[in-house]
Order: structure tokens, then C-alpha cells, then sequence
């Protein structure tokens, strides 16, 4: 048995992904022509060999149920261990609303965390749109001695939050809180490999203190009696999806080579449920540039910095570009579209106009005729 | 548990007239129409069809097809007390063992594995066809008839009759005779290599044609005059719709064509669809420069280049500048920048260098046809394969 157990963070509601998160959680959202954000902290736990995970949810997550079912395409549909849903089982009277923190949200499924049979605890958030190879990740936290290993970003993504600064003697020092600034510390990815014996005791801890944050409560408090904590630096992509400006700017990122590559190299692909899909088509006139497409479409029109999910059909002259259109997306013909992020099954009828703008793209909600 | 009906894929011929395609693997798993490979068709046709016992004879090159169907699952044939069964030849104690030594024979030496379903039918089938057909509705029609062995037939036109083997009908409606291609052909119903046979009168005519030394072992050649000179009751299932035999480099070449007019045939239907084993990979990458008219194009493909009423399969990359027109390039196929594709089949990860020319422009001479490399072929830069060729894995080009 692989001494690690996965748990990733699928509870997070993100309110600022607006429409996009209307009937779905953030790591639900549709990603890159046919994922879902989830897809990557899963493919990352599975290319590394571990297949028992468990997913924290708390509400609308029929999309997420839906989407990763049995656990079969990353293999985790196993007879024993394997994947496990976790909706809420041991929530505290008082509570009411979101849970207002990871380890709120851990003391939730507290039974089921008590229960796992290895030793250390992989933490992953469900809406971070990276690649993370955490072989390496798992050798250094066994090697270190650590009793927690902080993933972290080689460089700021957008929205970072929290940054650890190491000491001389290469160990995390302290966490500072919101802050952007490029010169100090390292930007945490809010992945970890943390002893489950440590992390037990910080569920205990905070329960006891009435405290809800793995950041400002645990670690802080963690580190300020001296625990040993090391960091390690993911070198690719990384960023958390958490605005619609993020996601937008992080579906254009995949446009980049440079980017793609980090995200999809061979050796530790992203696996997604499988659909059944034909080819896609590209007629007489349709016109292609810089653009990802997904399988199942019909591309008639013009498509330019445009990433198409699967089922999308871009009718005769309609013109689109900066666009992200998602399953079953229908633009008639002649319609022109700039800056839109079309949810599932939304359609366009014929000569259409609809602008928005890359810092503030115009988003239509699912299902949504215009 | 008792079956209805179990289906016997012949999948163990080498498809020599594929020549560099099934240099290595046998002709089942050749890829075909970008996303699939040929057993997908009639594999998905039986899922879909509601038969779920599927045994696949397999003898020529089979390790790259074992490990393409696995335990079905693209297919839903991953059930419970039924599924899919590789069956190579085996040993028998205090039998030597033999190969497959024709169509009939192969089925015969696995009389125990479809025994051990006591089916009341059993139907045959090859897999180098491209169609999408109601098994269900054969056999509805095959136990209506009350018929020995049902044969799927398709209308054809006179000329084309003289390539198949033909069905001359009686006044019944029966099958009266089998002309295996006819110089003067007496009917238009040609046989598809697809039957519907009684299990228990199979048997008996599977174990008569094994002590028959004269005999080749062969359904159309001798269990099915055999079945007729007998007496049987043979019905023909009309079958109407697409279906191609892709045995030979100009038909697999042209019915991949076909993949590009969905009026031929409907790939898109949710209803019957066509299943396959696909790789993980994100969706295709349509490049600054790139061109992309007339064409299917699937996941993992990188085009930066010109493509035109081809079809592409996953992970193909496309470069800057290059031209490819009229071809079919399986997975992992690459061509570099500058180099020029056409009216070429290029197999799975060969690689056509930057200023390569592969395939010509049909120029109305007899000469001319469909250029073909094999798979893992480098072509080097500068090298030009010539209309019709034929590039085996190994040669130097």
C-alpha cells in the first residue's frame, strides 16, 4: 500500500466566479475544451500512485457527483480503498452557512480522516488549475523529516494569498497573509503533504478554540511552537480559479504553447471522464486560428483565440474570437462574439452581436438562447 | 445461463492486401476515420445490438488488439457473465494444436467456448467492415424465418457483383444457390460476411467439414453450399445503409474519405453510438497559421499547417507550412514543416521531415494510387514517395 492518502477540497463555492458557479462548485467548472478544474489535483494524485482519495464537497455538487462518478477514469474505482465522496457528516449544531474554513470543512468528515490507514495526508484544493508532479513532492516530505511540506509556486500566480518565508536552514519560518508582493517568500499553492497524526491534532486544536482556518489558525499556530515545516516548488503552471477573470485568463494561457506543455505532458496526462465523441469538422470556409477545440464540433465559421468545448457548433460566417464556448454551444451564422465565456448548451441565433472585454468578459449563464 | 444468441469476431486474418498497415498488427486494429479502429464497428455494433458475449478469434499479430479491446469496457462489454473473450488458437491434451486453418475451422476449434454459453444462435462476424447495422433485427428476422443460417446481403450493382460472393434467391424468398464471384452474375444480393446460424445445426456442420480433407474450411466456400445442397433454409437479411470493406489500401483510403460527408454515414448519433479506446488528450490545437478546411481533426493533434479533406487522428502534428491534402494520417503521425502529404496514408508515429514529399496528384493513368508508409517510418527530409508507393516499417526512405 502507497503510504499517502489524497484529499481534495471540492467544497469551495468562490462567489466571485458568478454565473459560472450558479449550479456547480468551482472545481466543477469546465476547463480547457473538455476537463473539469477538478480533473487536475485528481490526474496529479493518480500519475503519482495515489488512488484512495477522498473529496470534501458541502453543496451543488450533482455536477461534481455527475462528472467524477465511480472514480473509474482516474482508477480509483477499486475494491478496497479507492475514491469517496464526502458530503458532510459531522457538521457542528451551530453551523448554517458555507464552511468558513478548511479545517471546518475537515472536522466535518472528521470520522472519515480518523479512519484513513496511512500515514501522510496529500492536500489538494479542487479548483487549482495546475499540473502538480507530487512524486517528488512525497520523496522530499519522507526524506525531510517534515511534518509538513507546503507546495509552492516558482512564481505569483494572480489572487496568491499567503506566502511562507524560509529560514537559513531551509525550513518554513512563518506565513504572512495577503500579500503580492514579489521580493519575499514563496507563494503557497495551498497543496500539502502534512503527517496525519499532525493534522489530527491541529482538527483537535482549532475544534477546541472554535477556529476554522488551516492557515491563519493551524499553521500559525503550528509554526509559532516551532514545528518543522519545509516547502517545495512546483516549477510549471499554477494558479487557483476563484474570479471569472481568473478563469478567463487562465483558459487563454492554454493557447500558449509554453503553458499547454506544462499542463499536458505526456508522461502525466490529465484524465477526465470519457464521453463518446466523433471527430470534429471543420468545413469548407471555417477559419482557425490559435484556438483549442475539443471533439464533436461543427466549425463552419471563424474561430481566433477561441477555446471550444465539445458538441459546439460555430454556424457560416459567425465570427468569434477571445471566446470560450462550452459543451453543446450553438452560434448561428453570421453572429459575432468577442470576450464571451458561453456556459453549457447556450446558443446564439443567427447575426448576434455580443462584446465584452478581456478584463471583464460577458458571461452567459448555462442553457441561456440569445 | 442460456443464451440467445453469442457473437464470433474473426479477427486472427493477417489483411495482406494492407501490406505495411498489417506489417504488425492485424488488420482489425488498423485505425480508421481518425477516432476509431476497425473493430470498433462491428464491436459497438454488438453492444448496441443488446448482445453482450462477444468472442474474438485472434491469430495473426494479435498482442496490439488484446491490449486495444482489454475487458471491453469502451465497448459496455465489461458484464458480468458474458463480455469479451480473446480466443487465440490453443492446445488441447493429447492433441498437437493446430493454427486456425480457415473462417469455419477457427470457430470449430472453439465449439467448448461457445458450448459453455448453450446458446440457441450464433453469429459470425469479420472485423475489416465499416457499417453500422441492428444485429437485433437480423436475428429477429433469422428466428422468424426459422432459418438454418441467416445471410446478411446488400444490394450492389451488376458490375460490382462480379467481386462478391452472390445470393440467387427461389421464389420463397430463400437462398437458392451461392455464386462466389460470378463472371455472369444471376442476382445483385452480395453476401457481407455477416451470418446468423442455428447453433445446433452449425455444430453438426462444423464437425462434418472438419472430417471433410477436401474441404478448405471455409464458411462462404464450404459450410454454406454444404448447408444449401442439404436442403437448409438459408434467409437473406437485406441490409440497407453504408457499409465498406476496407481490405485493400484504396478502400481503406476511400471509406476514410467518406468520414468527411456524415450524410454516408452518421457518426454523431447518440443512439447507436461508435465506441473506441481512446488516449487521454486535451483537445487539438489549431495553430496562428493554420488552415484547416474540410478535414476531421481530433484531440491531442497540433496543426499549424495547411490541412484540406483529410482525416486526422489523435496526437498528429501538423507543422508550420506544411501541406496535406487528401490523406489519412494515423495517431502519432507527424509531418514536419514545409513537407507536402497527399493522397497518402501515413501509418501511426512515422514521421514525414521538413521538404518530404509523400504521394502525388492522381494523374488519370493506371500507375497512379494512394501512397502508403507504414508505422514508426522516418521519411527523411528532401525524399519523395512517388503515387502508389509503398513504405514498410524498416525501410530506409
Amino acid at each position: 500500500m502507497n503510504n499517502f492518502h489524497g484529499i481534495i477540497f471540492a467544497y469551495s463555492a468562490a462567489p466571485e466566479l458568478r454565473e459560472l458557479v450558479g449550479a456547480r462548485t468551482a472545481a466543477s467548472l469546465p476547463f480547457c475544451g473538455r476537463y473539469r478544474l477538478i480533473d487536475f489535483a485528481l490526474s496529479s494524485m493518480r500519475n503519482a500512485g495515489i488512488l484512495d482519495v477522498g473529496i470534501i464537497m458541502q453543496r451543488d455538487y450533482q455536477s461534481l457527483l455527475d462528472h467524477i462518478g465511480s472514480g473509474k477514469a482516474w482508477d480509483m474505482s477499486r475494491r478496497s480503498g479507492g475514491l469517496r465522496m464526502l458530503p458532510p457528516f459531522g457538521l457542528p449544531e451551530y453551523h448554517t452557512g458555507n464552511y468558513t474554513g478548511t479545517i471546518e470543512a475537515l472536522n466535518a468528515v472528521s470520522t472519515y480522516i480518523r479512519d484513513i490507514p496511512q500515514k501522510y495526508l496529500v492536500l489538494l484544493l479542487g479548483n487549482m488549475c495546475a499540473n502538480i508532479d507530487l512524486v517528488p513532492v512525497m520523496r522530499q516530505h519522507r526524506r525531510s523529516g517534515a511534518e509538513i511540506t507546503a507546495i509552492c509556486a516558482d512564481h505569483t500566480p494572480a489572487q496568491s494569498h499567503h506566502r511562507y518565508v524560509l529560514g537559513e536552514d531551509g525550513l518554513v519560518k512563518q506565513i504572512l497573509f495577503d500579500r503580492n508582493d514579489e521580493w519575499e517568500g514563496l507563494p503557497a499553492l495551498e497543496g500539502y503533504i502534512i503527517n496525519k497524526d499532525t493534522l489530527l491534532k491541529m482538527m483537535d486544536e482549532c475544534k477546541a478554540r472554535n477556529q476554522y482556518s488551516f492557515h491563519k489558525h493551524a499553521v500559525a499556530a503550528f509554526l509559532a511552537e516551532g514545528g518543522k515545516m519545509c516547502a517545495y516548488v512546483h516549477p510549471g503552471y499554477a494558479v487557483a480559479i476563484r474570479t471569472v477573470e481568473a478563469y478567463y485568463q487562465a483558459s487563454m494561457d492554454m493557447l500558449k504553447t509554453e503553458y499547454r506543455r506544462q499542463m499536458f505532458p505526456a508522461d502525466r496526462p490529465v484524465r477526465t471522464k470519457a464521453h463518446e465523441e466523433v471527430s470534429t469538422y471543420y468545413g469548407e470556409r471555417a477559419v482557425s486560428r490559435n484556438s483549442l477545440v475539443a471533439d464533436n464540433c461543427k466549425i463552419e465559421g471563424s474561430i481566433e483565440n477561441c477555446i471550444i468545448f465539445s458538441g459546439a457548433r460555430i454556424e457560416k460566417g459567425a465570427k468569434l474570437r477571445n471566446c470560450i464556448i462550452m459543451r453543446g454551444g450553438i452560434v448561428g451564422e453570421n453572429a459575432e462574439l468577442d470576450c464571451v465565456i458561453a456556459d453549457k448548451y447556450c446558443s446564439f441565433s443567427s447575426g448576434t452581436v455580443l462584446k465584452g472585454n478581456a478584463k471583464l468578459p460577458t458571461v452567459v449563464p448555462k442553457g441561456v438562447s440569445i | 445461463m442460456k443464451k440467445n444468441c453469442i457473437a464470433m469476431l474473426l479477427a486472427g486474418g493477417q489483411g495482406s492486401r494492407l501490406y505495411a498497415l498489417t506489417q504488425k498488427v492485424a488488420k482489425p486494429s488498423v485505425p480508421f476515420g481518425g477516432k476509431y479502429r476497425i473493430i470498433d464497428f462491428p464491436l459497438s455494433n454488438c453492444a448496441n445490438s443488446g448482445i453482450d458475449t462477444v468472442g474474438v478469434l485472434t491469430q495473426y499479430r494479435p498482442l496490439q488488439l488484446n491490449s486495444y479491446i482489454g475487458n471491453g469496457q469502451p465497448w459496455d462489454l465489461d458484464v458480468t457473465d458474458g463480455g469479451v473473450y480473446i480466443l487465440p488458437p490453443y492446445q488441447s491434451a493429447g492433441e498437437k494444436g493446430s493454427w486456425f486453418s480457415g473462417t469455419a475451422n477457427a470457430i470449430y476449434q472453439n465449439i467448448s467456448f461457445i458450448e459453455s454459453y448453450n446458446p440457441e444462435n450464433v453469429l459470425i462476424l469479420s472485423g475489416d467492415h465499416i457499417y453500422k447495422m441492428d444485429y437485433s433485427d437480423m436475428l429477429r428476422e433469422h428466428v422468424e424465418k426459422e432459418a438454418a443460417c441467416t445471410i446478411s446481403v446488400l444490394q450492389v450493382s451488376m458490375e460490382e457483383a462480379t467481386r462478391f460472393g452472390i445470393m440467387n434467391l427461389g421464389e420463397d424468398g430463400y437462398v437458392e444457390q451461392f455464386e462466389e464471384k460470378p463472371k455472369q452474375p444471376k442476382s445483385d444480393l452480395a453476401s457481407m460476411g455477416i451470418y446468423i446460424f442455428n447453433w445446433k445445426k452449425l455444430r453438426e456442420y462444423l464437425i462434418a467439414d472438419e472430417n471433410d480433407p477436401k474441404s478448405s474450411k471455409d464458411f462462404g466456400k464450404n459450410i454454406i453450399p454444404k448447408m444449401l445442397s442439404a436442403g437448409e433454409k438459408l434467409w437473406p437479411y437485406r441490409f440497407k445503409g453504408y457499409w465498406r470493406d476496407v481490405g485493400t489500401i484504396t478502400s481503406l483510403w476511400d471509406a476514410n474519405m467518406d468520414m468527411l460527408s456524415p450524410d454516408l454515414i452518421n457518426l454523431y448519433d447518440p443512439a447507436w453510438p461508435i465506441s473506441s479506446r481512446s488516449p487521454v488528450c486535451p483537445p487539438h490545437y489549431a495553430g496562428e497559421e493554420s488552415e484547416i478546411i474540410h478535414s476531421i481533426v481530433t484531440e491531442g493533434c497540433e496543426v499549424d499547417g495547411h490541412v484540406e479533406n483529410s482525416v486526422l487522428s489523435p496526437n498528429v502534428i501538423i507543422g508550420r507550412g506544411a501541406t496535406v491534402n487528401y490523406s489519412v494520417l494515423m495517431p502519432g503521425a507527424v509531418v514536419e514543416s514545409g513537407a507536402i502529404v497527399e493522397y497518402a496514408i501515413v501509418g501511426e508515429n512515422t514521421v514525414v521531415r521538413s521538404g518530404a514529399h509523400v504521394g502525388a496528384l492522381p494523374d488519370g493513368t493506371d500507375a497512379w494510387g494512394v501512397a502508403t508508409c507504414g508505422p514508426d517510418i522516418e521519411i527523411r527530409s528532401g525524399a519523395a514517395v512517388p503515387a502508389g508507393a509503398m513504405i514498410y516499417t524498416g525501410e530506409e526512405v
